[in-house]
Parts: structure tokens; C-alpha cells; sequence
């Protein structure tokens, strides 16, 4: 399902995924917090004005005015930093946007409310306010919510597209600004909660999400000039997750490695380990990521240089893993 | 909206509503200072103000800010029989489902309101979503003077006017009561109706317990154009209530031993008694 031949690029994925979906869907509004332009919401705010609604600099405003919003019958998608939209309107996120769907609440199937989370982890050059390296962790502990991190602007696009007819709480991690084009929309279809087997190989298993899978997939061209056997699993879904097919893939090797642009806590790290561990005796599990210290500032190649998570230091200490 | 009916009869079920707030919070305890305070504003509300839909319900959206205060929606939506007292007896009980502040749903309730402050800016994105489809139907948010200090209402505020949402009211109770003391010892938050008209809101400052001004206040309010309204409504503790109000003046949270209840269904008792003789 990946794309060969030369590498594309999309400058601004989310301008067009939004302009396309408001274009096609009039209930939805896009929602900005002072920062349409710094996440790509420029078609949706110059040509379809009447689906965006911009509540100033104010994120706990941005979720609770987008909750209002979601009652009175539109879909609103909250976009911000995912710093911001998860730190600074946490409660906002959890309550108002989140508590009124699903089992434990009153409705079986209640409002949808989608938040999409910019320049996630190191994506974001400005050290510790700027970096949301927790977000995942946050909104994976709110009951009954949908958690997405994209790999490409193609699941982006799917996971946009599929919120919008999901009931409750969505976050999604978004991907702004140069992104590569990785999946092939002809062969990728997205379904919430599904995992993809990206390569198939025998020896070290590697189970990624968001920016982890792009750095895998770098790391997983050099492993093989290797010759280092592995397997490569990519997890969009962090929330609600098909347990059994982490299960089956980390079982169907002795050793995991995960790879993700956040907190070695709480993300995608601990989902395998929680899942693998409920199970009993499976794999060692490794876990790439971001350590629980502040990450330094910075272009993210630098920064990911600084953390051991470049194309070449990440291959390395697989390699090490699987020997 | 005036419907045919007389500020005698609405003081009327603002004095049944009273009952029914002690009713259900003697069975073990609740807030039920607040809701008396609250039962003419309830009245108003939900008897002349929101417009009826066809459905038996109201066409017009109300938006409880303060969760503790559901006892006041609980205390009027059994007198137009949405609830069953029954059913409310049940409030606060280990295992109910009456919650003692309740979560987004449940009839009357269209936002989980426990996590004050939030419902301003909601009200606000519900009337901004109305508006935009074409709607009339108005959108009243009750929040408190206590709620005033946190800052997501100010966000939400400066929302509405920006917005200039003119089918958007705030209710706000200023009872100069929070959890710990006076709000005026605790973190003052007056002069409240300065603070919304430089928020770009009409206000007006109003006895939360006089029937004919509130019905004046939303009819200003629904005429005002423009800019959204918020009006200030200056109430005590258990108004409408002398002997509890003498009694426990202070209450937050009014425990099931903290007071005579006797003596106060007995208060409202003679008071209904005089209604019905001026009527």
C-alpha cells in the first residue's frame, strides 16, 4: 500500500483536505484558536467563510464554543497546536467536547466533536511550550474517545473524513507544511482502529505511528541495505485500537521495537506494552520515541539527531535490538 | 414571550417550585438554598419566557452553566410535569439516576455543567450555530457571580459580542455566594453589570426575586439587537424563605439534618395560601 518511484510532496496537506470536505459537507465548520494560517486553514477562511468561525486566542473558548456549536447541530473541527488545544483546554477537551457519547453517559450516539492537534512532539521547533509530547497519552485516557496520529497526508485526509461520522470525541495529530506522500490512496483504505502491515519481513518487529512511521520507513530502507530482517506495522489508531492484531503481530516475533514523535509514556509505547503485557508472556518491548525530559528546540532534523531518532542512529539502535 | 397569564400565577408556581426544592432535598440533603433563590427565575423561564415546540418541549434552548443549580430545573420541570417527583425524590441517591449535577443528555440538560464556567462560551457556540442555520430560537444561559472568575466565561463573552449574538442571554445569579464565603471576601467580582456592557453586552442589574422585572428584563433582552444580553439578577440564599434563610444563611451545600425542612415547606405553605387569595 506504500507509493514507489520518487518521493511526492505536499506543502500544505490540511488546506486541502479541509477545503475539500467543507466543499462537500456544509455542517462542517472549521474552527480556529488565532492560528488558521499557521495550521493551513487558508481556502476554508478566504472562500468559505460562513465554515470558519475563529474564537481569537483562546483555546479553552476554541473546545467549549465548539461543543456549543456541535449542539446546535454542525460538526465543528477545533484545529490548534496540539500543545494548546490538549494542555491549555484539557477539561474543555474531556467534558465538554467528551463526555456526552458513548457508554457512562446519557447518550448512546451523541454530537461529534473533532479536534485536530498541529505540529505534534518535535514537529514544533520551539522547545517545551511548543512541544506537545503528551497529547497522545491525554486525550487516549478520556472514556470513549477516537485517537488518530496520521502518518501521511493520505490517512490525514481518511481520518479527517471519517471523524466527521464518528459520535463524540475525535483528536486527530495533524501534519502541516512539507509532508511527504507515503501511501497510495488507490490501495490505502482507513478504517478506525485497524493496523497495516507496511512491510512484511521475518526477524524484529517495528510498530509505529505518525511522524515514528515516516522516520521507520527511513530507517527500515537502511535496515534492509543491511540486511537486517524485520517486519513494520503501522498504528494510525491509538484509540479505540484492534488489540488482537497488535497482539498477533508482536507475538509473531521475539523482539518489539516501537517508534513515535512522543513521550515514550503513555503513547504508542505503552498501548503495546499494555496490550502485549495483558496477554503474559510475549516479546521484550523497546521503546523509541521521545525520552521523559525535555526535548531541546530546533529544526526537527535536528532535534530528531539530538534524540538518536535520525534515519541513521534509529537503524543502529534497531539493528542493536535485533542482535 | 407573555403568555396570558398574571404575575400572581407565575408567583404562584415560582412558591411550587420552592416546595418541590425542599421536597427533594430533604430526602438526603442537596442545594437546595440555591434552587429556592432561583424558583422565580425558573418560573419566568420555563413558564413565560421559552416558547413551547409542538413536541412538548421548548423551542427555545436553555443552557445550565452551574451544575449545582440543576435542583432549580429539577424543582420546575416536575411542575410542568417533564419529571415525576418520584423520580426526584431519588436525587442524590447512591445508584439513582437523577444526578445531583447531571451530565449532557438528560432532559434539561444540554452540557455536563460540574466544571464551572463552561457554559458561556457553549451557550454562545449554540447560538452562533442557530443563527447560522436560520433558526429563532434563543438560547438562555444561567451561570453565577462565583463562575465570573474563571476565565473561560470572559473568553466566552467576548465571543458573543464579537458575534453579536442578539438571540443569546446570560442569566447570571449574582448571590455573592461561593463554596468558601462571600464572593466579595473570596475574589470580588462586581461591579458585574459594568464588566459585560465593556464586553460589549446589554445588561441590566435586576431583583432576581421580582416577577414583573424579570419578565421585563427578557423582554428587553428579546428586543435588544445587536449584541447579546446579560441580566444580572441580585438574589440571596433561600429568597423566598425567611425562616431558612434566618436560619442557615450561609449554606453551600445544605445537608439532609442542617435544617427545619417542617418549618419551611410550612413558610411556603401560607405563602401559596396568600397568592391564592390575591388571585
Amino acid at each position: 500500500m506504500l507509493l514507489t518511484g520518487p518521493r511526492e510532496i505536499d506543502p500544505a496537506p490540511f488546506d486541502d483536505i479541509s477545503f475539500d470536505l467543507c466543499s462537500r459537507r456544509k455542517d462542517v465548520v472549521i474552527m480556529s484558536a488565532d492560528l488558521s494560517k499557521y495550521c493551513q486553514v487558508v481556502r476554508v477562511k478566504n472562500e468559505l467563510p460562513r465554515q470558519h468561525l475563529d474564537v481569537g486566542m483562546a483555546e479553552q473558548n476554541l473546545l467549549s464554543v465548539a461543543a456549543g456549536v456541535a449542539k446546535g447541530g454542525y460538526i465543528p473541527i477545533a484545529t490548534c497546536f496540539a500543545c494548546y488545544i490538549t494542555r491549555r483546554a484539557y477539561d474543555q477537551m474531556m467534558i465538554c467536547m467528551g463526555s456526552g457519547s458513548g457508554p457512562g453517559t446519557n447518550q448512546d450516539s451523541g454530537p461529534t466533536n473533532v479536534a485536530i492537534g498541529f505540529t505534534p512532539g518535535i514537529a514544533n521547533p520551539a522547545r517545551i511550550h511548543h512541544q506537545a509530547a503528551e497529547d497522545l497519552g491525554m486525550v487516549r485516557a478520556i472514556p470513549n474517545a477516537n485517537v488518530i496520529d496520521p502518518m501521511d497526508p493520505t490517512d490525514f485526509r481518511a481520518a479527517v473524513n471519517a471523524a466527521v461520522d464518528l459520535p463524540g470525541l475525535t483528536y486527530i495529530r495533524g501534519h502541516r507544511g512539507d509532508t511527504p506522500r507515503l501511501l497510495d490512496p488507490a490501495k490505502f483504505t482507513f478504517e478506525l482502529g485497524k493496523t497495516y502491515r507496511l512491510k512484511e519481513g521475518k526477524g524484529i518487529g517495528i510498530i509505529s505511528t505518525g511522524h515514528g512511521t515516516q522516520w521507520a520507513l527511513e530507517a527500515s530502507a537502511l535496515l534492509e541495505e543491511q540486511g537486517v530482517g524485520h517486519s513494520l506495522l503501522h498504528v494510525p489508531t491509538l484509540k479505540p485500537v484492534r488489540e488482537a492484531e497488535i497482539a498477533e503481530f508482536a507475538f509473531a516475533h521475539n523482539q518489539i521495537v516501537t517508534i513515535e514523535n512522543h513521550q515514550i509514556v503513555t503513547g504508542l509505547g505503552s498501548l503495546v506494552t499494555e496490550i502485549v503485557s495483558d496477554v503474559g508472556g510475549g516479546p521484550r518491548i523497546t521503546r523509541f520515541g521521545l525520552p521523559n525530559r525535555w526535548a531541546p528546540g530546533g529544526t526537527l532534523p535536528f532535534i530528531r539527531t539530538q534524540l538518536g531518532l535520525d534515519a541513521k542512529t534509529l537503524a543502529k539502535r534497531i539493528a542493536e535490538v535485533a542482535a | 414571550m407573555r403568555r396570558n397569564q398574571s404575575i400572581t400565577d407565575l408567583d404562584i408556581l415560582a412558591a411550587k417550585i420552592r416546595a418541590n426544592v425542599l421536597e427533594i432535598c430533604r430526602q438526603r440533603g442537596g442545594y437546595a438554598a440555591q434552587g429556592v433563590a432561583l424558583a422565580d427565575i425558573a418560573a419566568a423561564l420555563y413558564f413565560d419566557e421559552m416558547r413551547p415546540d409542538d413536541d412538548g418541549w421548548f423551542r427555545d434552548r436553555f443552557v445550565l452553566s452551574n451544575g449545582h443549580d440543576a435542583i432549580m430545573t429539577y424543582a420546575a420541570l416536575a411542575e410542568s410535569g417533564h419529571y415525576k417527583m418520584d423520580d426526584l425524590r431519588t436525587y442524590n441517591a447512591d445508584g439513582g439516576w437523577v444526578d445531583q449535577s447531571p451530565i449532557e443528555g438528560q432532559l434539561g440538560f444540554e452540557i455536563t455543567a460540574g466544571s464551572l464556567g463552561q457554559g458561556p462560551s457553549q451557550s454562545a457556540g449554540l447560538a452562533w450555530a442557530l443563527r447560522q442555520q436560520g433558526s429563532d430560537a434563543r438560547v438562555y444561559c444561567l451561570f453565577s457571580d462565583g463562575e465570573l472568575q474563571e476565565g473561560n466565561v470572559w473568553e466566552g463573552a467576548m465571543f458573543a459580542a464579537h458575534q453579536k449574538l442578539d438571540n443569546l442571554c446570560y442569566i447570571i445569579d449574582n448571590n455573592d455566594m461561593q463554596a468558601s464565603g462571600h464572593a466579595a471576601d473570596v475574589m470580588a467580582v462586581e461591579p458585574v453589570p459594568k464588566k459585560f456592557e465593556a464586553f460589549g453586552f446589554k445588561s441590566r442589574r435586576i431583583s432576581g426575586t421580582d416577577m414583573g422585572e424579570l419578565l421585563d428584563t427578557f423582554d428587553e433582552a428579546r428586543a435588544t439587537k445587536g449584541k447579546p444580553f446579560a441580566m444580572i439578577c441580585d438574589t440571596r440564599l433561600w429568597d423566598g424563605i425567611d425562616c431558612l434563610q434566618k436560619a442557615l444563611p450561609m449554606a453551600h451545600y445544605t445537608a439532609k439534618a442542617a435544617v427545619d425542612w417542617d418549618a419551611g415547606a410550612a413558610e411556603i405553605t401560607a405563602t401559596l395560601a396568600a397568592l391564592d387569595a390575591k388571585r
